[in-house]
């Protein structure tokens, strides 16, 4: 019995050891496993558990266990030990914490027993494994590393890992030879890990892998148990993808990711996230089949961090590492989409959640701004929850850069409050204008856009995108899924072109531009173009113009191109050729026509002409124009008419001939149409009859008039023929003598033009036309003439006229029966002719002699007081002046002599200077006041004399020699009697002085010669000087009546004061013949100067005097000038008239006095 | 059968739709102005005018003969070979006039279905890849012969459109 059942249980034994030898490898688990090994002679019955057997009774149950647990076990020796030391290691898990381990008994057989893995833990060492298959599935890799403190040395850790990969597609493989197995090296690191490759063909993947491990450290060798896995369960896929955050409309946070790409199966994510915030602080992990994860109720101002890991979805795997950590931080506003990108029209959104003060704004309370400088109306706003706001725009428009700020910011505001964080809105006008153009040999579509529109949006790229559908498009063009690209290129003019070649004639190619931007992209409205109507033709070829002859019309003719085969209509732009062309347009519709003919004005110039085409149902384009074409003048017609011509006779009389030279203009082109080869002068005369005379190009012809009468007629010949309508012309000896022109008139205009009128007769003769011929007189100059309508009643002659010449103008009325009788006139008006050059001239003449004279008359002005001073500013006293006493001043040769004398006296020096001591007493001051204007003082030599001097006087009946009186008074004289105008010394008067004894006596003298002079009612001049004015040295004054009483003529020389004091007299009122205004004022002592008033010589009216300037003045050079005797004043005047003083400077005062005198006198005319 | 009209409908219906778009009148019109430019379009290529026409080239039978086509799915089957052997001629020259046999198919098509005439698109040669080794040998020959009977068939299609083709 007992050797029966030692014999069953060795049975049972041999069946496990051939189970554990042929099949106990350790499946690898997906998670980490670990190698713990312990070496011999440990004792750990103590250590099993409890309830476990020592005893190999039990071993049946325990290879149960061990089966099902999944733990292998063998034995690991000490090779450098030299006893035969064994290692007993084994795998265990978390999982499953007991650990088989194999020993060898004596015989060297293997058994099994079951240890808790925990006695390992205590005394041996231990190594983490994990091993999983890349997720390129090309590559398996074990990782172990050094477990709790290892008893033994770990320096110079070295690990191999041995492997074999069975052909035989098992789970449970044999186990094969030893030396079967590859070995690999593993790459350990100093921190006592390493890791393995095995490379796993792509078609073993599911093949069973059995490896095992052997470890040397510190110069011991481990040997771990056999592994087997398949690798395809233990695939650790990558850490996935773009990872990334956002939060989406409804105000949830959106994690999403890529899955790794090379993964063969679907996957499964764990996602674990934290969120932290001042209000809420959560963790959480989750695990999705999808790539994304939505979290509810983000929160402003909060932090969010996410790690995202892949597994297999079905089936065993294992999972990857965990993604970096992804840091999603929100603000205190919240915008979502935080920009937008968009085209115009469209409508677009924006959400909201604003957190003031740690605190979540209310949707309600929430109001949006726009560039925080427009309010959004209310009704654009909607609330999405109680945190949520969400705002509407339509119709949007084209954002208009700011600046460098391309888009609109948004605001979300918390009543009045904005966050300085704002959303963008970029609206871009995608309207891009796609024009296609195909060639003329419809081979080829260029298209065209331009990026202007959409430059503002930096970053972004531009593609051109078309769909061609088998035949035309579609009537509302739409963007199709299915689109290829078309490489564009950007031409200098900022377009960009694309070329389609070869096309498709009738297909429709339906093409937008896509917009990328990393914002997202957008389409440009879809257009649809069909090459065959965006047809541009070639030009017509073969264009030829000519003016066709005879019709006399522009004939362009022309080869359409050859395609396209659609009916083509045709433009024609024709025009006189030169620098500037003024193109004319003409269209033939017709689609088969290659000629038209236009109507032109002239016929006989070049004209250039170009042809373009088009379809006829105004699909595409205008052709360019063709290469210009141009006409060739030549003869269309026979000439229009014959030259206009006119005859010139030479008479010879004593044959009584006349030679005729008939002349002519040469025709223009307009009528000779367009060249003339030669002219014929047809003659007819009732003796000869008819014959004609060939001329050729010339333009005159002569020929002999012998008869009474005589027509001729010139014709123009060109190629074509002769001229049909001519010019005939009768000469007649009869006609020549019909006189029919009345007058003529020739009216210069101007240098270009002459008006020419005349009046007719009535004759009976039907006139035809005038002719009328001018050239100038008196010269041998060519004779014009010109041809005048016999309607015309004056003529406008268009020729150079020479102004200083004469012209001889004829007018030739021609009649019917022959040529009448001229009109002629010699010359225009030269008078006009200069009379209009004066007049243009004068605007120019007159300022300049105004100027000049101007000029003059202020040279004459300091002329005059550049002489006064050197003449008379120191006339000396006569009587204190050794040369001037003994002669007499009243006789005008006195003056001569005086001069002379005083000449002789001084050999040398100037003439000029020496008067000076002379002047002194023949200076005469005067003063009037002419009406309203005060006229200045002149100064009238004494030097003035005249041949008759002696005869002529103002005073013509006084004996005394005295002097004349100026034109004026001359004037004033001839008035009365032309025979007392003698003039001869433009001055007349000098005071003289005289013993103070004879005062009385010369007063009525001078009173006397006055009353000659000046109180005539005949206006004979009234005063003279006395004899003895000199001799009684008594100053003596004119004092001219004036209106203006109280304005006293400043000082005025004498001699001159006396001139222009006769000129006034002959200006003065006819009314007061009787009274002159001009007296001659003897002066003696004023007695009456007290009383202020002057006794006039006739009337015995006392009239007031200004003794304020006058008398005091007197007095006080009576003061200081001891020769100065005051004088009664005889003043003669009438009782209308005012006083003129006249105040002579014949005193011996010093200079000082003198220019006192002169200053007190200046106050007169105050 | 009984689902035959409601096919024979859905196969005509994207080509009704045309038909409906662009009116008829149109597409023949623009079928003839098609067919003209094909000829021109041969005619402007030099090599082919100085063919000889009374010289017959033989070992090129896959070629449309001067057959008359008197319908219009003959003609669409015509152009699909010719079109076939110019498509892979991978001459500049052909290649336009290849992409023109496309278009004029399709209104060869169009007008088929103005008709209700069930025009499936030919398919061309079926043996066409075992002639591979004849095209390459002789590519000249074959453009050349294939344009001047293509020109020929086209012009004749041209005459038999105004008459009003049958299905």
């Amino acid at each position: 019995m007992t050797c029966q059942k030692f014999c069953v249980a060795l049975l049972h034994w041999e069946f496990i050891y051939l189970t554990t030898a042929l099949n106990l490898a350790y499946p690898i688990t997906p998670w980490r496993f670990k190698l713990s090994c312990m070496p011999p002679n440990t004792t750990y019955d103590f250590l099993l558990p409890t309830g476990i057997s020592k005893n190999t009774s039990n071993l049946n149950e325990h290879y149960e266990a061990v089966v099902k647990a999944k733990l292998n076990l063998s034995t690991t020796y000490f090779s450098n030990l030299s006893s035969k030391t064994t290692f007993y290691c084994c795998f265990w898990s978390k999982e499953d914490k007991n650990c088989s381990v194999h020993a060898d008994n004596i015989d060297g057989k293997d058994f099994v027993s079951t240890v808790n893995s925990l006695v390992f833990q205590q005394i041996g060492a231990n190594w983490n494994i994990q091993c999983w298959m890349k997720e390129d599935l090309k590559l398996f890799i074990c990782y172990m590393e050094s477990l709790f403190k290892n008893p033994f040395k770990t320096y110079d850790l070295k690990v191999h890992l041995l492997y074999v990969l069975p052909e035989v597609l098992e789970e449970s493989p044999p186990v094969p030879q030893k030396s079967s197995f590859q070995i690999v090296q593993c790459n350990c690191s100093v921190h006592d890990s390493c890791e393995c490759h095995v490379p796993v063909p792509t078609a073993k993947l599911n093949h069973t892998l059995l490896l095992y491990l052997k470890i040397k450290s510190g110069g011991i060798n481990f040997q771990s148990p056999l592994m087997s896995v398949q690798p395809i369960n233990v695939v650790k896929p990558d850490p996935p993808l773009d990872l990334h955050m956002e939060i989406t409309d409804a105000g949830h946070l959106r994690i999403s990711w890529s899955s790794p790409t090379l993964v063969p199966f679907q996957l499964q994510y764990q996602v674990k996230y934290s969120e932290n915030s001042s209000i809420n602080m959560r963790k959480a992990d989750e695990i999705v089949s999808t790539t994304s994860l939505l979290i509810d109720s983000v929160l402003p101002g909060s932090s969010y961090e996410v790690q995202v890991r892949g597994k297999r979805l079905d089936g065993p795997g294992i999972w990857g590492d965990w993604s970096t950590p992804l840091i999603f931080t929100t603000q205190d506003v919240v915008y979502f989409p935080p920009k937008i990108l968009t085209s115009v029209g469209s409508n677009v959104s924006f959400h909201c959640i604003y957190k003031s003060e740690n605190k979540i704004v209310s949707s309600k309370k929430i109001v949006w701004w726009l560039n925080l400088a427009e309010k959004i109306p209310p009704r654009q706003y909607a609330v999405v929850g109680d945190r949520v706001s969400k705002v509407t725009f339509p119709h949007l428009n084209a954002t208009k850069p700011r600046g460098k700020f391309t888009y609109d910011a948004v605001y979300c505001c918390n009543q009045q409050e904005c966050h300085h964080r704002y959303a963008e809105l970029y609206v871009i006008d995608v309207n891009i204008n796609i024009s296609c153009e195909t060639d003329g040999y419809l081979t080829k579509m260029t298209c065209r856009w331009s990026a202007n529109a959409i430059q503002s949006l930096m970053g972004s790229t531009l593609q051109l995108r078309y769909h061609r559908s088998s035949l035309y498009c579609s009537d509302v063009p739409s963007i199709h899924p299915m689109s290829e690209p078309k490489d564009c290129h950007l031409q200098r003019d900022g377009f960009y072109e694309c070329i389609f070649q070869p096309i498709f004639l009738l297909s429709g190619y339906t093409m937008w531009i896509k917009i990328n931007h990393s914002l997202g992209s957008l389409d440009s409205p879809p257009t649809c173009v069909v090459p065959d109507s965006v047809v541009k033709p070639l030009p017509p070829s073969s264009v030829k113009a000519e003016i066709t002859v005879e019709i006399g019309l522009l004939k362009i003719s022309w080869e359409k191109p050859v395609f396209p085969e659609n009916n083509l209509k045709f433009q024609i732009r024709y025009g006189l050729n030169g620098k500037e062309v003024q193109w004319k347009m003409y269209e033939v519709y017709e689609a088969k026509s290659k000629s038209a003919s236009v109507l032109v004005p002239d016929l006989c110039a070049v004209y250039a002409v170009q042809v373009r085409c088009r379809r006829l149902d105004g699909l595409g384009y205008w052709s360019n124009w063709s290469s210009p074409a141009y006409t060739v003048v030549m003869d269309i017609k026979v000439p229009t008419r014959g030259p206009e011509f006119w005859r010139i006779i030479n008479e010879d009389t004593t044959k009584k001939e006349r030679n005729v030279t008939l002349l002519w203009k040469p025709l223009m082109k307009n009528d000779s149409l367009c060249s003339v080869r030669k002219y014929v002068v047809k003659h007819h005369t009732s003796r000869n009859g008819t014959w004609s005379e060939d001329v050729g190009n010339h333009t005159k012809s002569t020929f002999l008039w012998t008869e009474q009468a005589h027509s001729v007629t010139v014709l123009a010949v060109n190629s074509i023929g002769a001229s049909f309508v001519n010019f005939n012309l009768t000469l007649s000896w009869l006609m020549s003598k019909v006189n029919s022109v009345q007058s003529l008139s020739a009216y210069p205009l101007n240098s270009s033009c002459v008006l020419l009128s005349w009046t007719l007769l009535p004759s009976d003769y039907s006139l035809m036309y005038f002719v009328t011929e001018w050239k100038i007189l008196n010269e041998d100059s060519e004779v014009k003439w010109l041809r005048i309508p016999p309607s015309v009643k004056k003529y406008y002659i268009h020729d150079h006229f020479i102004p200083i010449e004469k012209y001889q103008f004829s007018l030739y009325p021609v009649f019917m029966e022959g040529v009448g009788k001229p009109k002629i006139i010699n010359s225009f008006p030269q008078d006009d002719i200069e009379k209009h050059q004066h007049d243009a001239g004068l605007y120019v003449i007159v300022p300049i002699i105004i100027s000049s004279s101007i000029l003059l008359l202020g040279t004459l002005l300091i002329s005059h007081q550049r002489m006064k001073k050197l003449f008379w500013e120191d006339v000396p006293n006569p009587k204190n002046c050794s040369w001037a006493q003994g002669l007499n001043f009243q006789k005008p040769e006195t003056f001569e002599h005086l001069f002379i004398k005083h000449t002789e006296s001084v050999i040398f020096g100037p003439l000029l200077l020496e008067p000076e001591t002379i002047s002194e007493d023949i200076s005469v001051d005067t003063s009037w006041k002419n009406k309203d204007e005060m006229v200045p003082a002149t100064m009238v030599s004494v030097l003035l004399t005249t041949p008759d001097l002696e005869k002529g006087s103002v005073c013509t009946h006084d004996q005394h020699s005295s002097a004349n009186f100026s034109e004026l008074e001359s004037t004033v004289i001839a008035r009365e009697d032309e025979n007392r105008r003698q003039p001869s010394v433009r001055y007349a008067t000098l005071l003289g002085s005289s013993k103070s004894s004879e005062i009385d006596d010369e007063q009525g003298l001078i009173n006397s010669s006055v009353s000659k002079c000046f109180s005539s009612k005949d206006s004979q001049p009234k005063g003279s000087f006395s004899n003895s004015s000199w001799e009684i040295e008594t100053q003596a004054f004119f004092i001219l009546s004036d209106q203006h009483p109280n304005i006293i003529s400043p000082h005025l020389p004498f001699s001159e004061g006396l001139d222009e004091l006769l000129k006034l007299e002959g200006n003065f009122p006819e009314e007061n013949n009787g009274e002159r205004s001009v007296y001659y004022l003897g002066v003696t002592a004023i007695k009456k100067r007290e009383t202020g008033v002057f006794l006039t010589d006739q009337s015995q009216v006392l009239c007031p005097f200004p003794a304020h300037c006058l008398f005091t003045d007197i007095r006080i050079l009576q003061d200081s000038c001891s020769h100065l005797v005051e004088n009664n004043f005889n003043l003669e005047t009438s009782g209308q008239k005012t006083f003129v003083s006249y105040m002579p400077q014949f005193q011996i005062c010093s200079t000082q006095t003198q220019k006192i005198m002169e200053n007190k006198m200046c106050d007169l005319t105050v | 059968m009984r689902c035959g009209p409601l096919c024979r409908f859905l196969w005509l219906w994207p080509y009704l739709s045309y038909v409906e778009a662009v009116p008829i009148r149109k597409v023949q019109d623009d079928t003839k102005t098609l067919i003209k430019t094909i000829v021109t379009r041969i005619s402007d290529i030099s090599h082919t005018q100085a063919v000889s026409s009374k010289q017959r080239v033989a070992g090129l039978d896959f070629i449309p003969g001067l057959h008359p086509v008197l319908s219009l799915s003959r003609m669409d089957q015509t152009l699909a070979i010719y079109q076939q052997i110019l498509t892979s001629l991978h001459s500049r020259n052909v290649i336009q006039i290849s992409n023109d046999l496309e278009n004029l198919r399709d209104l060869l098509r169009l007008l088929a279905s103005s008709k209700s005439c069930p025009l499936p698109r030919a398919r061309g040669l079926e043996s066409f890849e075992s002639l591979g080794g004849v095209l390459e040998a002789s590519l000249y020959s074959t453009e050349v012969v294939a344009l001047s009977r293509l020109q020929t068939a086209l012009q004749d299609m041209l005459g038999r459109l105004d008459l009003s083709p049958g299905c």
